[in-house]
């Protein structure tokens, strides 16, 4: 209560300042006058009466001033004060404010919204119930960690305890009829308990029910609130409603809130998964997401040893799929954000570096300044101020000076987040949603007075211990030494710095050149790709899916300007894939046997189209059908991995389907051509083994494998992308049927570099800025060094130095500071590209090229600011110089 | 007037204040006069001290303060003893004389 008072009567002092003083100089006065009259009662005069009062009683003023200083307000007025008076000097000042506040302003600019984007992609919850207690559950398997087979999730689901939930859900799109033209979306097919394990409830209606989610039900659907509102006119009414979905009439029970997509995939719509009994007991294909909630109480580590018991059970029970196989548990915010963490912590590790040098680099400024300040604080000092009240009005100089550059800084932080978002990598989660917000506000203010102490401390503290006596006696111009010590640290400190971000830039763009001069494997020009889904229920038969497929190319390939047209289970850089084991013919039928491939079914004509160079036998032909001998096509990873040293034509392995006499009976396939390798999953992945099979030969089991979905390539004449004649003939063919994500291939090729070249765009863009800075930090430190030793170099030059030794000494100077801090950032850069080596590719971290072309950049530049300061060197005067006291 | 006026001991005039308008509502010059009197002038209150103390105490809440008219029909400030105010005197008393006869116990030990 009494705290509360006491707040609210200081503030009363600050805000109602001349009222509180009449209120105490009324009462003062009344005092004063009630003991003058008394001593006038006694028979003094009115004169001498109040002169007696003010010896015995102490003057008013006095008086005034020590009631006023004894509430906590007066700290805080004085404090204003420094303010003010910090904001009047520096506008007296207005080149080295501008320079200062742009300089700082650059740095906290550039950290605010860097930082603003980790807050938006890691730092920030998912938007879920308590996710901390949501894990991600894979397999392991060899070395990579697939999803879990619907049988493994059932048994997980049956035998575990740790979970209070478990679900599951499997990435899938659908054609959806719902108002205007039919669309591709995309989707999930998820288990009941889905919504619930996260925690999230619909906006309207409800999710699906556990019923709902077992074979032979009326089919339902759960849509987002982003379909409902751009697709669906937002209309109130849509709950029960039924649409198309693949065809089939489909009834909407729930709209899910904006903020709902736990696993940051953009869903945009949830259908039941709706196991059958012959897909629960398939231990075989692993594609399921699966998403656990921990009980409470219940470890992380205690849930993984749970999963690693009931993993050795499956290994016995189904020796064939689940040899070898594990499990991992990984927090959901690792599993989705993990990957984002180094290319984001070293963008905040470069802004923080490009801070500090801009810290540095004021520091260095007011160095310089306070040198020619001396005598204003000198005699300051001698006015009564003590050193304490000194540095304090320093500091708040430099603070005013923070919050400007802050200011500043945060209004550049505003166009960069925009301007990242805009341009930024689309696969990057949740960086539309980067702003500048309270937290990242805060965060600005907070490195802004953190700056102001770092580059304020030292010169306000070395300003406040200056004696007034060196002062008046020096001031004929023989530079103190330590503080050139201070200086020339501080510029030694910028430029490893800068070295370091400018070596992790030259790493990253030279990794760049050399994934851009990579060869793809084919023709990437003139090519046009676009996926088409073709709905189970209508085409569930296969020869009719082959047949649309089919009749799907003889139709694009007579449109106007195509050259030719083929289709692919899945075109280069279209993503995803599907990965078969197979067994090399003379090999026992064993797991540890298998090699691992990617599976391309094409059409006859999609090795010509896509102009893949055969390396040896044949192309496949239209007599290629199931009838005829299995025939398949290698690349030369596999067929380097499969039979290392010999001719893979005419050889022969088992894969994709198990012949008459049941799952161990194989069925071969003849090698007839070798083709080169295409870098099927970006320029800078390595390159897998990968085979491929004619569609006229594909197992009548792999359309569901595919979905029944597979990419149309078209390679034109070059000119227009024909978009609209693809749209439509694809329509013609299969009525209700889209041809989505239509893009060139180039088109392709580089949204999968979109975030390493953003990476690098920026890294380059925060390494000049570093260079820029410290460069300047040199020039500035050298002039000041020469305009102090101006007396020296006239002295010298009286004395016969000529002026090419003036301007090396000089330059030495400037080259011997560059020099240290180019050691000192090597050895610092060494250790920290390390942390970038999941970045590049093809580039060792330790790039000795790299490394040699950014110090020879650095030590240029640094030649070119030492430069200037030492040709003004030779133009002092020795006779100006020598009179210049 | 005595000539020789001490100073107070250090943290005593809170308690001396309380003390004194305890008795009635009073000025500040009120509570000078009457200090010094009480302690036969061995006290003497000078302004800044008093209003210090005065600010002090209002702000702790144990003292209120309103504009009132003097006998002499002048505009004063009287400061009131508030309930928290009246407690704390007490314990102050209370406090006040255990030292007291403590200090005075290890004078009269030697």
């Amino acid at each position: 209560m009494s705290l509360l008072r006491n707040i609210a009567d200081g503030l009363r002092s600050l805000f109602r300042k001349e009222r509180v003083s009449q209120d105490l100089d009324g009462e003062l006065n009344g005092f004063l006058e009630m003991a003058a009259e008394e001593k006038i009662n006694q028979g003094m005069s009115r004169a001498d009466a109040l002169r007696a009062v003010r010896l015995e009683r102490g003057s008013p003023e006095v008086t005034k001033e020590v009631v006023r200083s004894a509430g906590w307000e007066s700290v805080v007025e004085t404090l204003w004060q420094d303010l003010r008076h910090g904001q009047r000097v520096l506008r007296k000042s207005p080149g080295f404010a501008s320079v200062a506040v742009l300089t700082l302003a650059l740095g906290i600019g550039a950290t605010t919204a860097i930082f603003s984007i980790v807050n938006a992609v890691l730092l920030r919850p998912l938007a879920m119930e308590d996710p901390s207690h949501v894990v991600f559950v894979q397999e392991t398997w060899r070395d990579i960690f697939p999803g879990l087979s619907v049988g493994n999730f059932a048994d997980l689901k049956r035998q575990s305890t740790s979970f209070a939930d478990l679900c599951a859900s499997n990435d899938a799109s659908f054609n959806l009829e719902a108002r205007e033209l039919p669309e591709r979306v995309d989707g999930e097919i998820a288990t009941a308990n889905y919504f619930t394990t996260f925690g999230v409830q619909p906006i309207a209606g409800r999710v699906f029910t556990t019923e709902e989610d077992k074979p032979g039900q009326p089919k339902v659907v759960v849509i987002s609130e982003r379909l409902w509102r751009t697709k669906l006119h937002a209309d109130p009414s849509i709950i029960g409603q039924p649409m198309r979905i693949n065809g089939l009439p489909t009834t909407v029970v729930g709209i899910m809130p904006r903020s709902f997509d736990p696993l940051l995939s953009r869903s945009d719509l949830w259908v039941p998964a709706a196991y059958t009994a012959e897909k629960l007991a398939d231990h075989d294909n692993h594609y399921l997401n699966v998403i656990a909630r921990l009980k409470s109480g219940t470890s992380h580590a205690q849930a993984q040893s749970e999963l690693n018991v009931i993993a050795r059970v499956q290994q016995r029970q189904y020796p064939i799929d689940d040899e070898n196989r594990g499990f991992r548990l990984q927090p959901l915010t690792t599993a989705l954000l993990g990957d984002q963490r180094v290319g984001l912590r070293m963008m905040l590790a470069a802004v923080g570096f490009l801070l500090l040098i801009a810290c540095a680099n004021i520091a260095n400024l007011q160095l310089a300044r306070s040198r020619t300040r001396q005598k204003e604080i000198a005699m300051r000092a001698a006015l009564g101020a003590s050193p304490n009240r000194i540095v304090r009005q320093l500091l708040a100089e430099n603070v005013v000076l923070g919050l400007a550059g802050a200011v500043v800084g945060v209004l550049l932080a505003y166009w960069t987040v925009a301007w990242i978002i805009a341009h930024g990598p689309a696969e990057m989660p949740r960086l539309d949603q980067s702003r500048i917000d309270a937290r990242t506000l805060v965060f600005a203010c907070a490195l802004a007075l953190l700056s102001s102490f770092l580059f304020g401390l030292a010169p306000a503290f070395r300003s406040a211990s200056t004696r007034l006596s060196e002062v008046f006696q020096s001031s004929s111009g023989i530079s103190g030494g330590s503080r050139d010590h201070i200086r020339s640290l501080l510029v030694v400190g910028e430029v490893s710095l800068a070295l370091i971000l400018m070596a992790g830039a030259g790493l990253l763009i030279r990794s760049a050149l050399l994934v851009a001069h990579l060869n793809p494997g084919f023709d990437t020009s003139n090519v046009v790709v676009g996926r088409v889904g073709l709905p189970d229920p209508g085409y569930h038969d296969p020869a009719l899916a082959r047949q649309t497929f089919e009749r799907m190319i003889t139709a694009t390939a007579a449109l106007p300007g195509v050259n030719s047209v083929a289709v692919v289970s899945r075109a280069p850089l279209a993503g995803g894939g599907s990965s078969n084991g197979l067994l090399r013919e003379g090999k026992p039928l064993d797991m540890a046997n298998l090699v691992n491939s990617q599976l391309q079914i094409i059409s006859p004509s999609y090795l010509s189209t896509a102009r893949v160079p055969l390396r040896a036998g044949r192309d496949f032909t239209l007599q290629d059908t199931r009838d005829r001998t299995l025939v398949t096509i290698v690349n030369e990873t596999l067929a380097r991995t499969m039979w290392p040293g010999e001719k893979p034509i005419g050889k022969r392995f088992a894969c994709c389907e198990a012949g008459p006499k049941g799952r161990m009976d194989p069925v071969w396939h003849e090698v007839v051509g070798v083709v080169a390798d295409v870098r099927a999953w970006g320029l800078d992945r390595q390159v897998q083994p990968e085979f491929y099979i004619p569609l006229a030969q594909m197992p009548a089991s792999a359309w569901d494998w595919i979905g029944r979905t597979m990419d149309l390539v078209v390679r034109t004449r070059g000119g227009a992308v024909p978009i609209r004649e693809l749209q439509s003939t694809v329509a013609s063919v299969a009525p209700a049927v889209p041809i989505y994500r239509l893009s060139t291939m180039q088109q392709k090729i580089s949204s999968t570099l979109e975030r390493s070249h953003f990476d690098t765009f920026l890294l380059a863009i925060f390494a000049s800025t570093a260079l820029l800075l410290s460069s300047v930090g040199i020039y500035g430190v050298l002039s000041y060094m020469v305009a102090q030793r101006t007396r020296d170099i006239g002295l010298r030059m009286a004395l016969g130095a000529s002026q090419a030794q003036i301007v090396w000494d000089v330059l030495g100077f400037g080259v011997r500071l560059a020099g240290i801090g180019l050691a000192v950032g090597l050895a610092a850069a060494l250790a920290a590209t390390r942390l970038l080596s999941s970045l590049l590719y093809g580039v060792r971290p330790t790039d000795a090229v790299t490394f040699a072309a950014v110090s020879f950049i650095l030590l240029v530049v640094a030649l070119i600011a030492s430069y200037l300061p030492a040709r003004r060197a030779t133009r002092v005067d020795p006779l100006v110089a020598l009179r210049y006291e | 007037m005595a000539d020789k006026s001490s100073d107070l001991v250090q943290g005593t005039l809170d308690m001396l204040i309380l003390r004194t308008v305890a008795l009635e509502p009073m000025h500040g010059y009120g509570i000078a006069l009457r200090i010094e009197q009480m302690s036969k002038g061995v006290f003497r209150v000078n302004a800044g001290s008093l209003f210090v103390a005065l600010q002090r105490l209002q702000r702790a809440g144990l003292i209120r303060s309103e504009w009132k008219a003097t006998e002499n029909s002048r505009r004063a400030k009287y400061y009131v003893l508030t309930e928290p105010g009246r407690k704390r005197l007490t314990s102050e008393k209370r406090e006040w004389g255990r030292q007291v006869a403590a200090i005075a116990r290890i004078l009269e030990a030697s």
